[in-house]
């Protein structure tokens, strides 16, 4: 080859062609999406993220949590992901999601953290999985009040540390708590199930509590035989004295991971912001371009806010 | 195993009592780029170095979760992005670009000007790698994959680059002779494409964020345009003038080399969507990134053939050049790694390989089993011709090939049997999710294993490297061969 000229417009134009070609005119295509609104200009989705879940999402980028949790879901025609449900929570156990990802699921996201491997489970519709954030302080102690006797009665040593501040805290705690963290019930790990812990201490699976718990210690509420590969995030917790009474958020937990008598484990704010972010994450509502697998899924089809009919499967089974 | 007489084991020899004006010429070529070479390939060590080590300590945190888990700075999810941010940015990036330098001088037939700018230049390159590690380690990750470090970091990148690269390029205005080689073509698309890439990246990315997915359409347009046209261009080039230099005779072919040069830059940097096979985007982005990733096939295949037809007959120099056994098996490797590109990108395939090991397999497959080869290669080639000692034992090179392609081997196959496992259990809802975990498991050891030999190759090269830096190679005029010549070979470089 003789002459820069040709070399050098070769290379200048196989280069323009691809980056005008997957990025320039994608970017005209979807690069600027509006929420999606029915007539009247309500029931909007996507919506912008709570500030906590919007940090949250820093939290995530930045410990790497991407490398091993996806945050999209494939088509149904060739994949598993949608016939796919958790390993965890009550039977019948949550999907992994009832349709697949579109590009206006994402509108708001920054970084956006689509993922790459599934080392975990997917959690692009993880805050669906959970129960529902009202119920819970009224429902779960109710259910799970009885329950708290014969987990102290079948290990009594692994309860003797956590058991006794949880005693000692849980009789006011349901009073308390239930008003105080209303006005941020998404954002907190709600404080009801740290007082009733169910049959194995675990708090409901997908809860915000189960998630602190989960990121402390996972390995400790490993479900099958096979244990949990994830890392522990203890760093993102706090061990103080307890002074007092004891804080509302402190995690509930038994067995090795639990603190001495008279500490306890809080969350930092930065777990509650991951955590808020977790519980923040839904794509279960339905999009005009996205055809459900089923035609207009029924469970799909209810808005996050007020589900009527989910939550009363949750807290009667656990 | 006998090497017939008419291989010419003789390499050109740099001595200054050669009368030859072309070797004197060459001589003193070599010593314009000797500080800037030299520190690139040094820089380069020390990350690979610690890229090794952080790669053995992620593989094995993989599969043992609870090991250094409880300091924010040692968790997997922040070591992971260090580890790799370190081994592209720190070491294949400078590796690279010592290699690039040397012989673009080479070729152009100029010295190097300006030396101690490129020296300025490694030094802002460095510091720029450190402040991004330090950024990823303290939890200010930016979270799209390759693009890790802080914004702050990939601005002293960049400044570092155009000290560094304005220099490079501009070796082309002093050249002499109006043919421009092979190698040539690579470097300069190489050294245009950087740039570009990167600061459309950061760009988009970071100073006028794109809206949702479009992020990670632009994020995996980058890396696989930074494997492909930044760091797997200098790798071909490199293979380009090693292969021919070292066996003594011309590239087979020109017009194929065309073909496979035009072929690679229309095709390869169309791959980028294909790490997101059936994700969130509009269905023709990616299905145009898997029709560029199978007509990758004709550079792949205009490219081997060259290379093979060239050494057609030479193979058996193999045995006793280091380079050639390096770049030859980078170059077969190039081969692998763009027909398994093709199998995880495919959606029928895509459906047991997606989101499981494999990518990581492929990653590798690129960057290490193709790229880092070659450039052991041509390190093992330029080194002597800098310091002016030869390679001083011929068993740690031997050593060094074999632990690392063992290495790379049984990684490979390890990630891509134990993504084939995990990707089929993935995809059977009836299994529950963990256990397609747990059917990676055992390969994930495997895999740690295989890191463990890389780890031993990667430290018996640095300790040779070492050698050489402090003058204690050997002082001879004749190449340091992998085997002993026997009487045939001895004579052809008498």
């Amino acid at each position: 080859m003789k002459g820069l000229v040709p070399l050098f417009l070769g290379v200048f134009g196989t280069f323009a062609f691809s980056w005008v070609g997957l990025t320039v005119i994608p970017n005209l295509q979807i690069g600027a999406l509006n929420p999606q609104m029915d007539e009247e200009g309500t029931d909007i989705y996507p919506a912008p993220k709570s500030g906590m879940a919007d940090r949250g999402r820093r939290i995530y980028a930045a410990n790497g949590c991407i490398y091993c949790h996806s945050q999209q879901i494939r088509p149904g025609y060739a994949y598993a992901d949608v016939d796919r449900v958790r390993d965890a929570g009550p039977s019948p156990r949550p999907k992994w999601a009832e349709r697949r990802s579109a590009p206006r699921d994402y509108i708001f996201d920054r970084p956006v953290v689509l993922g790459q491997e599934r080392m975990g489970p997917d959690l692009a519709d993880i805050g669906k999985a959970g129960p529902t954030e009202e119920e819970k302080p009224a429902a779960a102690p109710a259910a799970n009040a009885p329950a708290n006797s014969p987990a102290t009665a079948q290990s009594p040593p692994a309860n003797a540390g956590s058991g006794k501040p949880a005693a000692g805290g849980s009789p006011p705690a349901p009073a308390t708590s239930a008003a105080a963290p209303a006005q941020s019930a998404a954002a907190n790990p709600s404080p009801a199930p740290s007082a009733s812990p169910s049959p194995n201490g675990v708090p409901p699976a997908y809860s915000a509590a189960w998630h602190h718990r989960h990121l402390y210690s996972p390995r400790s509420m490993s479900l099958d035989s096979v244990d949990s590969t994830m890392p522990a995030y203890k760093f993102l917790y706090e061990k103080h004295q307890i002074n007092g009474e004891r804080s509302a958020d402190a995690l509930e937990l038994s067995g090795r991971d639990a603190p001495p008598p008279g500490w306890e484990i809080v969350p930092t704010y930065d777990a509650s912001c991951l955590v808020a972010y977790l519980m923040s994450l839904d794509q279960s509502h339905p999009l005009k371009e996205v055809k459900t697998a089923e035609g207009a899924a029924p469970p799909a089809a209810s808005p996050p806010a007020q589900p009527a009919g989910s939550p009363a499967p949750a807290p009667s089974k656990k | 195993m006998t090497p017939t007489a008419d291989i010419p084991l003789k390499e050109p020899v740099i001595s200054a009592a050669a009368s030859d004006a072309e070797q004197l010429e060459r001589a003193r070529i070599d010593a314009s780029t000797r500080v800037p070479v030299l520190m690139f390939y040094a820089s380069a060590m020390v990350w690979l170095l610690i890229g090794t080590l952080l790669a053995g300590f992620v593989s094995f945190k993989l599969h043992s979760p609870d090991w250094f888990s409880d300091v924010s700075f040692l968790t997997w999810g922040r070591l992971r992005p260090v580890h790799m941010n370190v081994m592209v940015y720190g070491w294949a990036s400078m590796a690279a670009m010592g290699t690039a330098i040397w012989l673009m001088a080479r070729l152009c037939r100029t010295t190097l000007r300006h030396p101690l700018l490129i020296v300025a230049g490694i030094w802002f390159w460095n510091i720029g790698v450190l402040i991004g590690v330090i950024g990823i380690l303290m939890g200010y990750s930016t979270g799209y994959d390759w693009l890790e470090f802080p914004p702050y970091a990939a601005v002293v990148l960049f400044v570092a680059y155009a000290l560094i690269m304005s220099w490079a390029v501009l070796m082309f205005r002093f050249r002499r002779g109006d043919q421009i080689y092979i190698t040539q073509w690579y470097l300069l698309g190489a050294f245009l494409w950087f740039p570009w890439l990167y600061a459309a990246a950061q760009a988009m990315l970071f100073v006028v964020p794109v809206q949702g997915v479009m992020q990670a359409a632009v994020g995996w347009w980058y890396a696989n345009n930074l494997l492909f046209l930044w760091l797997g261009a200098i790798a071909l080039g490199t293979a380009y003038y090693m292969i021919p230099k070292v066996i003594g005779r011309p590239v087979y072919s020109y017009h194929l080399a065309t073909i496979g040069f035009w072929t690679y830059a229309l095709f390869s940097s169309w791959t980028g969507m294909q790490r997101l096979v059936d994700g969130p985007f509009p269905a023709w982005m990616i299905t145009a990134s898997i029709a560029a990733t199978i007509l990758t096939i004709i550079p792949v295949a205009t490219v081997g053939l060259n290379h093979h037809m060239t050494m057609q007959g030479y193979f058996p120099v193999m045995r006793y050049s280091p380079t050639l056994r390096f770049t030859v098996f980078g170059a077969m490797s190039y081969t692998v790694f763009s027909i398994i590109g093709i199998l995880i990108s495919l959606r029928s395939t895509a459906r047991y390989l997606h989101f499981t090991e494999a990518s990581i397999a492929y990653s590798h497959l690129g960057l290490y089993a193709f790229f880092t080869m070659v450039m052991f290669g041509s390190m093992y080639y330029i080194v002597p011709r800098l310091v002016g000692r030869e390679w001083r034992y011929a068993t740690l090179i031997k050593l060094h090939f074999w632990a690392s392609a063992y290495g790379v081997g049984l990684m490979s196959l390890m990630l891509l049997v134990g993504g084939f496992a995990q990707g089929a259990t993935q995809n059977d809802p009836s299994m529950s999710f963990i256990q397609s975990v747990a059917s990676a498991l055992p390969y994930l050891r495997g895999r740690t294993v295989a890191a463990l030999l890389l780890t031993i190759s990667h430290f018996i090269f640095a300790f040779h490297f070492g050698l050489m830096l402090f003058g204690l190679g050997r002082t001879s005029t004749v190449p340091t061969f992998l085997n002993p010549v026997e009487a045939e070979g001895s004579e052809a470089h008498s």
